[in-house]
């Protein structure tokens, strides 16, 4: 994993907004219309270079593909590279269940009123097709030949910016339809292992590729609002520890510098009221053997979780990776502000374990934005500059 | 009233007091009626009058039941177009725009200009955004205060809403000069300080009155700061400060007489839900700020912008006897502060000007700029992390 040595690096959480003329083919997938299959292939391939070299002008280190190539959410575009699974539609009366079609959970129940308004807005969250992912078979991975091709598209990108490090954010065991229901395993247990093994191959491929592999696991915290109450927190760790378990299964033998792991809170701009702190999970999470965490830090609700440090230790030669800029709100951090959120961190765990990140991805699926593109800019523009007075002021001098 | 009483508002002596920045959401029923209003279409009056008073009434209590201190009417039924000014000052009209010209001064904007296809997007997306009029507001005459009636009106309103309520202190937000000119644009006095002393002039019975009535007076001024990216190109900061300076003056003069233990002043870089890319510094403005005969200076602190601006209360520092009012919840974000969160701001402006001369308060009003669910939701997160902060600075 690479550290900041004599400067604070920087890196994001993955999902970049994609263009117009890509998010138009997407579309067409989700409309099931038809679309010129080389042209799509093209416009990923030139999409995904462009998008390198602009998160290489910005100024970010350790860059990734935007997720251009997923099909569907960060967590659901899995389901083209698993067999095992088919799609139900939702019998009448029956609620969605998490990763399948629209959430519910506490923060939900206790501002409904917000969220009917609020959801009105929210372009690209697709909730056309009300149902569920359902796992009838046994479940293994089928998915060579397309993480084969954002490894190469991501690759040619690196090269053609003239930069080598790269990440392809991939979902996490835990986080691949986390609620079953009318299973093919007999527990969840079995079932969340099998996913593991069958991840393991698309996780080994990126490593295998020269990549850093970045699992994501943002159903990890967000269960714990869906659970408790009635479930309590000892409940709600006992499943995570499972699933963890599971994921660690999963990286078996990759090397943990080549691989991070990103946790959020769901990355909807709504209260997140409900979230668990981060003091109730830290030590699950350094359990997850990898080499770099990536940590929601630069909003609201979490932006006084840096404190945690002052008492937990990071896992000896791993980084973290903080968000210092946040999708949950259009203002643009301050670059002093991005430089205070790194360098608080930075006195507590070390400045050489720290690279500046984001909350989450700014678009958790081909069609939808947190923010818009001119604002994700922005920001990524003042992570880059906030990193480099924060170098200034932890190493003295002007990085160059 | 005597001399002697009041020498000081109300501050943080025992623990962190808490307030906002004014405007809040009145309850649901009220509106729809309200944007008929302020929109200059046809309503019933007597239904409208009913709700306002009732809405306060509301809105009172329930800033009460959340916990904050320093309470206002939530500016419910305060607009700032010519159907509200119009019943205030003669001098005034409304008309249709020509061509290049904006509705307010805000609408053109060097963030605007870098950022136009976010602003397009924003618009089409946030549907509380209202749709820009095809008007502007303007002064064509003499600008003449047609009496305190409306206004009387409204104090008597919000002291009726105020009675069996616990609340420290009750305030009373009016706009400052320099920022009513932000939405009237000048076509008869001779220079922009004619224009800006008479409209300190028409503020200065409305001030005056607000304070007669036994409110805390807050002045609204986001107009010090936001006006910086509304010159195209940009001026110096030299030039801003000059256009600044008559503006603070003028606010001064209406102040007159007036005792600083009454006052307090607002200030915020606009409200809208944009980057702020081109917001002034504080650093720039804060000697401007600290001029006004004020004893609180209220302002943003809890957005990304401007929450690293604690810092220069380390070099700047706070005048003897005044009291800061730091945002430290925002309408610039969905997601409530923690109150941990809220807690650790307060303490570190506690840190810098001493914890008797903070009050936690807001980035700016929440009326408007977030969902009322959320709203409310912050105010409790506001008074709830003032509680943590106060258990840290006096401790027992």
């Amino acid at each position: 994993m690479a550290h900041s040595v004599d400067r604070i690096l920087t890196t994001h959480v993955g999902s970049l907004v994609r263009p117009p003329e890509l998010a138009e083919f997407y579309r067409r997938m989700q409309d099931g219309e038809t679309y010129d299959e080389s042209a799509y292939a093209e416009c990923l391939r030139a999409s995904v270079a462009q998008v390198v070299r602009k998160q290489a002008q910005t100024g970010i280190d350790i860059v990734s593909d935007g997720e251009y190539g997923k099909t569907q959410t960060w967590s659901r575009y899995v389901m083209d590279r698993l067999n095992g699974f088919e799609f139900r539609l939702l019998r009448p009366g029956e609620k969605p269940s998490a990763g399948a079609a629209s959430l519910t959970g506490r923060d939900r129940e206790t501002f409904p009123e917000f969220y009917a308004e609020w959801d009105k807005t929210q372009q690209g969250v697709s909730l056309r097709a009300p149902g569920r992912w359902v796992c009838t078979a046994p479940i293994s991975y089928k998915g060579q030949a397309l993480v084969g091709r954002d490894i190469d598209n991501l690759k040619q990108g690196l090269r053609k910016a003239n930069i080598d490090s790269g990440f392809l954010p991939v979902v996490a065991p835990g986080s691949v339809v986390p609620e079953r229901k009318e299973e093919h395993y007999a527990d969840d247990e079995a079932y969340t292992f099998a996913v593991a093994e069958a991840l393991r191959s698309e996780y080994r491929a990126i490593v295998d590729a020269g990549l850093t592999l970045q699992v994501d696991d943002a159903h990890l915290p967000f269960a714990f609002e869906r659970m408790v109450p009635p479930g309590t927190l000892a409940d709600y760790r006992k499943w995570a520890e499972m699933r963890l378990t599971a994921l660690n299964h999963a990286l078996e033998g990759i090397p943990e510098e080549r691989t991070r792991y990103h946790i959020c809170w769901g990355s909807w701009s709504g209260p997140h009221s409900a979230d668990v702190p981060l003091r109730n999970i830290v030590d699950l999470v350094m359990q997850v053997r990898v080499g770099g965490y990536l940590i929601e830090g630069a909003n609201a609700r979490h932006e006084h979780e840096w404190r945690v440090w002052e008492k937990v230790k990071l896992p000896e030669g791993s980084v973290l990776i903080p968000g210092v800029v946040s999708h949950h709100t259009n203002v643009v951090e301050h670059p002093e502000l991005v430089a205070e959120r790194l360098v608080r961190l930075a006195r507590l765990v070390g400045r050489e374990n720290v690279i500046g990140g984001t909350d989450c991805g700014f678009a958790q699926g081909p069609l939808v934005r947190r923010v818009h593109p001119t604002v994700m800019w922005a920001k990524l523009d003042a992570l880059v500059e906030g990193a480099r007075i924060a170098t200034q002021e932890l190493w003295g001098r002007k990085s160059t | 009233m005597g001399q002697k009483v009041n020498l000081t508002m109300k501050r943080s002596t025992a623990r962190i007091l808490t307030t906002h920045a004014g405007v809040l959401a009145g309850p649901p029923e009220f509106a729809d009626i309200d944007l008929q209003v302020r929109t200059g279409k046809p309503y019933d009056m007597q239904t409208y009058e009913a709700l306002r008073r009732s809405s306060i009434v509301k809105t009172v209590r329930r800033q009460a039941e959340v916990g904050i201190d320093i309470v206002s009417d939530g500016e419910l039924g305060k607009s700032r177009g010519y159907p509200y000014y119009s019943q205030r000052i003669t001098g005034i009209e409304q008309r249709a725009l020509k061509p290049g010209e904006v509705p307010v001064t805000v609408r053109r904007s060097r963030e605007r200009e870098a950022f136009g296809e976010f602003y397009e997007y924003l618009q089409k997306i946030d549907t509380r955004l209202a749709v820009p009029p095809g008007t502007r507001l303007i002064c064509n005459g003499p600008l003449v205060h047609k009496g305190l009636g409306k206004l009387q009106d409204e104090l008597d309103t919000f002291r009726a809403a105020l009675a069996g309520v616990k609340a420290e202190e009750a305030f009373f937000p009016v706009i400052a000069p320099g920022w009513l000119d932000h939405f009237m644009f000048n076509e008869h006095y001779p220079s922009d300080e004619a224009f800006i002393f008479a409209i300190a002039e028409i503020l200065r019975p409305e001030y005056k009155g607000v304070v007669d009535a036994g409110f805390l007076l807050q002045v609204d001024d986001p107009g010090l700061p936001d006006a910086w990216p509304t010159f195209i190109p940009a001026p110096s900061i030299e030039e801003y400060r000059r256009y600044a300076a008559i503006r603070i003056e003028a606010l001064n003069y209406a102040l007159e007489g007036i005792p600083e233990a009454k006052v307090r002043y607002h200030v915020c870089w606009g409200s809208h839900h944009g980057p702020h890319t081109e917001d002034i510094p504080l650093k720039h403005i804060v000697d401007l700020m600290l001029k006004v005969r004020a004893q609180a200076y209220s302002l943003e602190a809890a957005n990304a912008r401007h929450e690293h601006e604690w810092k220069l209360w380390r070099e700047v520092k706070l005048p003897e006897g005044k009291i800061l009012i730091p945002g430290v919840v925002s309408h610039a974000t969905n997601v409530i502060e923690h109150p941990e969160v809220v807690a650790d701001r307060i303490v570190r402006y506690a840190g810098v000007v001493g914890r008797e001369n903070v009050i936690a308060g807001s980035d700016c009003g929440m009326g408007g700029r977030v969902h009322p669910q959320i709203g409310w939701a912050k105010l409790r997160a506001l008074s709830e992390g003032a509680a943590i902060a106060s258990r840290e600075l006096w401790p027992s």
